[in-house]
């Protein structure tokens, strides 16, 4: 029998290593400019939604363990192949190359604004390190893999560290006099929960780790929900710090908040300490981006959902069709001009949208099941149920609704969304209704979902 | 003849689970189970999960019976621990069958129903 190694201490690393990424950073310094230390109960809202989506895909990761695909293949069993695709295989898709683009121009803005004398402009910085992950990923070469957890603790132990010294007033900097609440106004908290959603999402990823973790059924959920208490208490005191050592206006327009902070609180040595660690972990997370999403693709035309050319390999067996459309794309993004805070802030809130509607499927998922399945033994049952998941759905559509406080922005990414789903949509009516020949909403069977795991399932379908 | 509940449960699932489940039904707290290799196969007649059509004809798989006796009081509870433990939500999982049991004697002291089947006393 496999030895399982990892312990709940394990699963709130890795759980707050995944979500924390130097993007957070851009959406923290930028909430917290907009209405003070107020934004710790925005925080709190999006933290509270971003657990009970944690508790659904526990369950859903008991009914249907150890699936690479995850959140798709549930979809898959619950809702059929259309809305699968639609949401599962382009919003996904779609979410995490936009937000990468975000964390790969955060990687070019930190070097120019580390780097002023030399005069380049933050894309050709960003441009030049896609282009260079590309080749990476093309030639099999996963340089990062073995320095990834010691980055993104990096990054997390850095953050605490600095924001402890900024909010218990021990930096070396300045101390600033400003108001530390700037609104308390509940239109203009609520208005930032697209923001504050931003810093806790992704804690999804822990799942696939779960085979790995001894008494998984007990240790995964409660290490993702301590996980996210972790990223609130830490961010928090990141606000505080915040208010006590850097103007909020200027924060406010900041690209690189966090270098902003480091240079505010310790001089020359903070500014130099967050731009390695942030260089690092932003170089690190679009690598395993362009990397895992080119297999996400892979494992999407596994299932038959995407075209069978994503199954292509060099020599080096990596996937290159997928790795070079997805690095493709964020090359592409970076290099047409994406730097202003606007910008950035635009893009990822337009990610994020994407990425909440793949969540309130993923509650809707856990309701289908329940009814569908009411008997399988789950080793793991998000308590309160309806209720837990309908408090989800209705939370994350009043995210959406609040994305922006700003109803011009509003309007322009509910427009960006949907012109980005209609292809999708032509494309997953068309696929399904011509290549994968299936009713357009009848849910797989589960034993089906299960089986397409397999590595034999497509050559015994194919040959038939 | 003294009334006896007991009942007894046979779990049908496949090699690889076998010794998980003894590992796991000793910290349940059962003192005794019997185990038995047997081959056979269930509604998919012995089809694998990942091929296309069902055989026409059964394919015996190898297979492993778990055989365990309890109260039936304790029945419940320990369906649910068995269940939880086998469910991987592939096609082989396997098949729990319960069964009323009449009476138990254990031969070396006579003991009968659910002393028979409890830690033994100090004979």
């Amino acid at each position: 029998m496999e030895e399982k190694k990892l312990g709940l201490g394990s699963v709130i690393a890795t759980g707050v290593g995944l979500v924390v990424a130097t993007s957070c950073l851009l959406s923290l310094g930028i909430g917290a400019a907009s209405i003070g230390i107020t934004f710790i109960i925005t925080m709190v809202i999006a933290c509270v939604l971003n657990m009970l989506l944690a508790l659904s895909v526990a369950e859903l990761n008991a009914v249907m363990p150890n699936l690479t695909g995850g959140l798709a293949q549930y979809t898959l069993a619950c809702m059929g192949p259309f809305i699968t695709v639609i949401v599962m295989v382009g919003g996904y898709l779609v979410c995490n190359t936009v937000i990468s683009s975000v964390e790969a121009a955060m990687f070019g803005n930190t070097l120019s604004s580390v780097f002023p004398e030399f005069g380049i402009s933050g894309n050709i910085y960003s441009g030049v390190l896609i282009l260079v992950l590309i080749v990476l990923n093309l030639k099999g070469v996963d340089m990062f893999a073995k320095v990834q957890d010691f980055v993104a603790f990096a990054l997390i132990f850095s953050l605490a560290v600095m924001g402890i010294l900024g909010a218990l007033h021990l930096g070396a900097g300045e101390e600033v006099s400003q108001a530390a609440v700037l609104s308390c106004d509940f239109t203009d908290i609520t208005g930032l929960c697209g923001l504050g959603f931003f810093l806790f999402i992704g804690i999804e990823y822990v799942i696939p780790i779960s085979k790995e973790v001894k008494n998984a059924r007990k240790n995964v959920p409660m290490g993702m929900i301590i996980g996210l208490l972790s990223i609130l208490i830490m961010q928090s005191i990141m606000v505080i710090g915040f208010k006590n050592y850097t103007p909020w206006e200027e924060l406010g327009k900041d690209a690189t908040p966090h270098v902003l902070y480091g240079t505010m609180l310790l001089g020359k040595a903070g500014t130099v300490w967050m731009a390695v660690v942030s260089v690092l972990a932003v170089t690190s997370s679009v690598n395993t981006v362009i990397s895992s999403l080119g297999y996400i693709c892979y494992g999407m035309a596994k299932i038959n959902l995407l075209p069978a050319f994503f199954l292509k390999t060099n020599k080096k067996g990596a996937p290159y069709v997928g790795i070079l459309i997805i690095g493709g794309t964020i090359f592409l993004i970076n290099i047409t001009g994406l730097s202003g805070t606007d910008q950035l802030s635009f893009l990822l809130l337009s990610g994020c949208v994407f990425w909440m509607i793949a969540y309130i499927v993923t509650h809707i998922n856990v309701l289908i099941l329940r009814k569908r399945l009411p008997k399988v033994p789950r080793t793991f049952k998000a308590p309160f149920t309806p209720a837990l998941q309908i408090v989800g759905i209705l939370g994350t559509l009043w995210m959406i609704y609040n994305i922006d406080s700003d109803a011009g922005i509003r309007i322009r990414i509910y427009r960006l969304c949907l012109f980005t789903f209609i292809p999708f949509v032509i494309y997953a009516f068309v696929w399904v209704k011509k290549v994968v020949k299936k009713p357009l909403f009848k849910a797989y069977p589960v034993s089906e979902v299960m089986a397409m795991e397999h590595e034999l399932y497509w050559e015994h379908h194919r040959k038939k | 003849m003294e009334k006896v509940e007991l009942v007894k449960v046979e779990i049908i699932t496949n090699m690889a689970k076998v010794d998980m489940l003894r590992q796991e039904l000793g910290k349940f707290g059962i003192s005794g189970m019997t185990v038995y290799e047997a081959k056979g196969c269930g509604v998919q007649l012995g089809t694998k999960e990942y091929e296309a059509e069902t055989h026409s004809e059964p394919i015996l798989l190898d297979k492993q019976v778990v055989m365990v006796v309890l109260e039936e009081r304790e029945l419940a509870e320990f369906l649910d621990f068995v269940e939880k433990e086998l469910y991987t939500g592939h096609i082989g999982d396997g098949k729990i069958f319960i069964s009323p049991i009449l009476n138990v004697v254990r031969i070396r002291t006579g003991e009968e129903g659910t002393d028979a089947i409890a830690e033994g006393k100090a004979y």
